[in-house]
């Protein structure tokens, strides 16, 4: 069955959504701000789990709805496709200094009417105050708000969106309907009594849950009618029926669960979709899909009511909806997630509670279309394990050879016993699945931003710690330090002033989280979101209350790989061999390497001390041992809903670092391993582009050597694979036994592969010094490719683009 | 002490799983195409690249006028350095490093070791080449026992160019034989490796009658043997031996230019055109006629 899938192309009708998508704009939408805009005025008194109800409510039931030309699924965001919806409540500050530059962007840009700017203009004006950021700010400490703003720590995330990272219950939804909610909430409501400590707030919350579920039914039912309609006038026969088709499954599933499959699928992209209007913070993932809704693909394949080449269909035609949610970010955000991804996250594979191979014709059927549709989205992974066979990895590494960098996989052999060490119970854990990118929580039953809410920026602790404290891009000392490197005797003397220094930002990340966390809780609560997400019915709490069954969060660090340098090239040249004086490599720091010898210095650091991601214990020791003292101390904190219901509570590690590596390093000197000011930092727990030089197994052993059961938020690995590394056979079924290795043996987390594009190599050519990992392996010979000549090097880059 | 040029981790285009190859300095033969120049010359070798040299001249403050600048070019003058190990972690940006480190066999060992998770999930294991291995002497077989006791499958490279004498000694040690088969035409032989065809011949036979089987490696070379008699001929030489478990073709490529440049020598071959794969079918067709199992790498 799965060979048939492969060769055939998407269809005719997909083929014209695609391209529909694709070429759409990205425009601004304002209806949703103008709504949410009156119904604030007009409530300005009641509750505000209430004021976001209405708003929710009078948004669903106005806002524009349209059916695309042959689309099976159906539910749009906005008023047009890829038009951005505006979120007022959260900021308005930066859209109004934005407002005449959203065309003139570099990346990412969106087009907005005049019209638009004047009524952005005034929704804006009414919410000067108002606004979670401003909130949020004025809730941190004047010294956190300093460390905030001088980019040591960035939350600027966390106070302009929405929460999110967060996968609701698809599997209850689609098990007892909309109806089913209801009638839970309703049976709740009614046992509360006034003797219970929270009823005033019980009440209003259950009466906006209600609110908002029957809103949602509202929104659904506005699709029956307008499919009908549309049937009616359509001419196309088959058309015809399709559309009369969409508005029965519209009415039935406004209500009652699901019964088939098109059902099932179309009921999960409603939810998707609804939590995306409802809030705008990203990584709303999808959770397990392969399983969730196995169920329904096996009733209807098995007595024919669907075939795969269209259960396929629906597939590509969700996964087209899911690009068509557009967010825009402010400026400064967008630089940190480059290329506007939502990172709506659909899992596959694992094992079922039971321990099993979880991997079903739907799992397959999922890995393929993805493959076929080649977007950005869903961001989609694997969950490997033991027992995964090599049928199905095999294509996973064929999808990987398509080079758009998906799938990645995650590890149960670390995770689980991970979560079933935190506590989490076994059940739970055999059900993880990722969320956003790499990150993993418990589908419908944890809190929001498993993910990390801000990121630290470790080389500017590093730099401070050699600094006796000093930050010398805010020129401010935030933490007074331990001593300036020059006077430090001895090595242990710098891990001692890091220690210092990481714990003193690793309490300020937490406290900037908290201050967040209060203010998203005050201002911003989501009500369907707490719906979907157990036990927040039943504790009558929204999520940020204290409503989920467990709530774990990640730190978010950034540099990991130049911290581990840096420490392994100030202890092999500084104090062992003395090669370097402390006073020049400060000086050279200072000056960027710019200053008589200064290249040489830094050549020295890029090519005399160990690098990790190289399988030396030198380096990754001295890493682990920094990043420990950053681990323990992030783990004695708990988040604001401790005590108030939830499991956990508590903070672990995370590496995940999106594409912030490059805007964290924007902001960063020079730093001892090496690196220029203001470059990239090295992405995740990937070690630093261009050091890694002896192939992949060896980085495999570096990164296993980090605490990964301690770094629960992900430990992310990306790797570069030259194109002829998977010319046949032969060598994909390698590169599955060194994936196999690195999970099995050596519990490895994460990873995930580029296909080293014609871009990459060209770039490789001409700037040879950061490419120098790149190898060209063929028999008899290997070479790393900024060592051929430039006429070899054309010739490899010409039959890169022939196989790609 | 044995002479290592490299140590390659994850190597995948030659034999079974994912191997380390352990490459060695010194060969009798001198191909004219040869992939590896550095590895010719026992003694470890100067390699300069002159595209990211920043002329820091710390190379140019030691030896006795080894290496100077002449009209802002560094210029090696490789008949005057005579120990080519001062050299060594001598340049900041490695423009300039000494190929071929003097290592003990613990410390290959070390390396070998680190990647054994991987053999094991593969079936992979160590692949010793060079240059050419077997000339290394006592010590390789030491490392090779080594690799035995901790069950590390052992494949070896050899040109066979060596006294039968020497190639004895690995018989059961190697678990795998990948033996080159360059020419079976004397004057040609010599004429493009320096060697001698015969004593190759000679060892291919005896290799033979010891029962063990090992791969034939026929390295496709333009202006050399790539013409139907001459592949026909290696084909019906490979076919004619008993344990001969298959026939590998290499098709040539110039990947090594570069590598000339950096070490100073001409490299006749340079501008050479590769072979395509689909070139060599016929050659395939006939071995896998003649009851040989036959593959093209790549
Ligand atoms: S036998 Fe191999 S290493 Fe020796 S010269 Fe010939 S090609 Fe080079």
């Amino acid at each position: 069955m799965i060979s048939d899938i492969k060769t055939t192309e998407i269809t005719e009708r997909i083929a014209k959504l695609k391209s529909n998508v694709l070429s759409a704009r990205s425009t601004i939408c304002t209806e949703r701000a103008g709504f949410y805009t009156e119904i604030y005025q007009e409530f300005e008194r009641s509750p505000v789990i209430l004021k976001r109800a209405y708003a929710l409510e009078k948004t669903l039931k106005k806002m524009t709805i349209f059916i695309s030309e042959g689309e099976l699924i159906v539910g749009n965001q906005s008023s047009k496709l890829r038009a951005a919806p505006i979120f007022p409540e959260y900021v308005t500050s930066w859209i109004i200094n934005e407002l005449d530059e959203f065309e003139k962007r570099p990346g990412d840009a969106f087009y907005i009417t005049g019209e638009q700017k004047q009524e952005l203009k005034e929704i804006c004006s009414w919410w000067k105050g108002k606004t979670l950021i401003e909130r949020g700010y004025s809730l941190m400490s004047p010294l956190n708000r300093e460390i905030h703003d001088s980019g040591i720590i960035r939350a600027e995330g966390n106070l302009t969106s929405g929460d999110a990272h967060i996968a609701v219950n698809f599997e209850k939804i689609l098990d007892i309907g909309l109806g089913g909610y209801l009638q839970s909430i309703e049976l709740i409501q009614n046992k509360l009594t006034d003797s219970d400590a929270r009823f005033f707030e019980k009440q209003d919350f259950y009466n906006a849950l209600i609110i908002g579920i029957k809103a949602f039914q509202t929104f659904i039912r506005r699709f029956e009618t307008l499919s009908f309609e549309l049937s009616q006038c359509e001419t196309d026969l088959r058309r015809k029926s399709e559309l009369v088709k969409i508005s029965e499954i519209c009415n039935s599933i406004s209500e009652n669960p699901p019964s088939g499959f098109y059902e099932a699928l179309q009921l999960t992209w409603f939810v998707q979709l609804i939590l995306q209007i409802e809030s705008n913070g990203h990584s709303v993932s999808l959770g397990r899909m392969d399983q969730y809704l196995y169920r329904f693909y096996k009733n209807d394949i098995i007595p024919g009511k669907i075939n795969e080449d269209f259960a396929l269909e629906l597939l590509e035609n969700t996964w087209l909806k899911l690009l068509s949610v557009n967010k825009i970010r402010s400026w400064s955000h967008t630089r940190y997630s480059a290329g506007g991804p939502l990172y709506q996250n659909v899992t596959i594979g694992g094992q079922t509670i039971d321990g099993k191979d979880a991997v079903n014709e739907l799992s397959f059927l999922i890995l393929d279309s993805v493959g076929r549709m080649k977007l950005t989205q869903p961001n989609l992974s694997i969950r490997f394990h033991k027992n995964i066979s090599d049928e199905f990895l095999t294509e996973c590494v064929n999808v990987i050879g398509k080079g758009f960098g998906m799938p990645a996989f995650n590890n149960d052999e670390i995770v689980i016993p991970s979560l079933i060490d935190l506590g989490i119970k076994k059940d739970d854990a055999y059900n993880y699945s990722a969320i956003g990118c790499i990150e993993i929580a418990v589908p419908g039953k944890w809190g929001y931003r498993c993910t990390g809410m801000s990121f630290l920026n470790f080389m500017r602790v590093f730099l401070a710690a050699m600094n006796n404290g000093l930050d010398e891009m805010s020129g401010k000392t935030f933490h007074i330090g331990t001593g300036n490197f020059e006077d430090f005797n001895r090595f242990s003397d710098l891990m001692l002033a890091w220690k210092d220094q990481v714990g003193f930002y690793t309490r300020a990340t937490v406290e900037i989280d908290t201050a967040a966390d209060l203010a998203l809780e005050e201002l911003v609560p989501d009500i369907l979101c707490s719906a979907f997400v157990d036990d927040c019915i039943s504790r009558g709490k929204t999520i940020k209350e204290g409503g989920s069954v467990y709530d774990f969060i990640s730190g978010l660090q950034v540099g990991i790989a130049n911290l581990g340098n840096s420490l392994a090239a100030i202890k092999k040249l500084v104090f062992e061999e003395a090669t370097i004086s402390k006073e020049t490599l400060t000086e050279n720091l200072k000056n960027n390497f710019e200053g008589k010898d200064g290249e040489k210095i830094r050549q020295l650091l890029l090519n005399y001390a160990p690098k990790y991601g190289n399988d030396d214990d030198y380096v990754d020791k001295l890493l682990y041992e920094a990043y420990m003292y950053y681990i323990d101390e992030l783990t004695k904190y708990h988040t604001t809903r401790f005590g108030r219901g939830p499991f956990g509570c508590r903070y672990y590690a995370g590496t995940s670092s999106i594409s912030s590596n490059v805007p964290s390093g924007s902001v960063v000197p020079a730093t001892p391993d090496g690196r220029k000011a203001f470059t990239p930092l090295a992405e995740g727990s990937s070690p630093t582009s261009g050091t890694d030089t002896l192939g992949p197994t060896a980085v495999f052993k570096s990164v296993s050597k980090l605490p990964t059961n301690k770094i629960l938020g992900g430990v992310l690995l990306n790797q570069k694979l030259a194109p002829s590394a998977l010319t046949n056979e032969t060598q994909k079924q390698k590169l599955i036994s060194i994936i196999r290795t690195f999970f099995e043996t050596l519990k490895g987390w994460h990873v995930q592969y580029n296909i080293v594009s014609r871009d990459t190599l060209l770039a490789a050519k001409k700037n040879p010094e950061n490419y120098r990992d790149l190898v060209v392996r063929v028999a008899g010979y290997s070479a790393f490719f900024t060592t051929l000549s430039p006429d070899t090097q054309d010739d490899i880059i010409a039959r890169t683009e022939q196989s790609l | 002490m044995l002479t290592v040029f490299n140590i390659q981790r994850y190597s995948i285009h030659d034999g079974n799983g994912v191997r380390t190859n352990i490459f060695f300095k010194g060969c009798p033969l001198r191909c004219s195409w040869c992939n590896n120049p550095e590895s010719l010359d026992p003694a470890p070798s100067i390699m300069f690249d002159e595209r990211i040299c920043h002329k820091f001249g710390e190379c140019r403050r030691i030896g006795n006028g080894g290496i100077i600048l002449e009209n802002d070019k560094l210029v090696i003058n490789r008949d005057l350095i005579l120990d080519t190990t001062v050299y060594n972690n001598i340049c900041p940006s490695k423009a300039l490093i000494v190929s071929g480190q003097e290592k003990t066999v613990l410390q290959i060992l070390q390396e070998i070791e680190k990647d054994i998770p991987f053999y094991n999930m593969s079936g992979g294991g160590v692949t010793l080449t060079g240059g050419e291995p077997l000339s290394q002497g006592a010590e390789l077989i030491d490392l090779i026992i080594q690799l035995k006791k901790r069950g590390i499958h052992v494949s070896a490279e050899t040109s066979l160019h060596l006294p039968w004498e020497t190639i004895e000694n690995y018989v059961n040690l190697i678990d795998l034989f990948l033996v080159d088969l360059k020419h079976l035409d004397n004057d040609k032989f010599t004429e493009y490796t320096g060697g001698n065809a015969t004593l190759v011949m000679e060892n291919f036979k005896k290799l033979d009658e010891t029962g063990r089987k090992f791969i034939v490696r026929v390295p496709v070379i333009p202006g050399f043997n790539f013409s139907s008699a001459e592949l026909f001929a290696i084909i019906d030489f490979a076919a004619g031996l008993k344990h001969v478990s298959e026939i590998n073709f290499i098709p040539f490529h110039a990947l090594a230019k570069e590598k000339y440049l950096m070490l100073g020598k001409d490299y006749t071959f340079g501008n050479h055109r590769c072979i395509e794969k689909s070139e060599l079918k016929p050659f395939t067709e006939y071995a896998e006629r003649k009851g040989l199992i036959s593959k093209i790498l790549n």
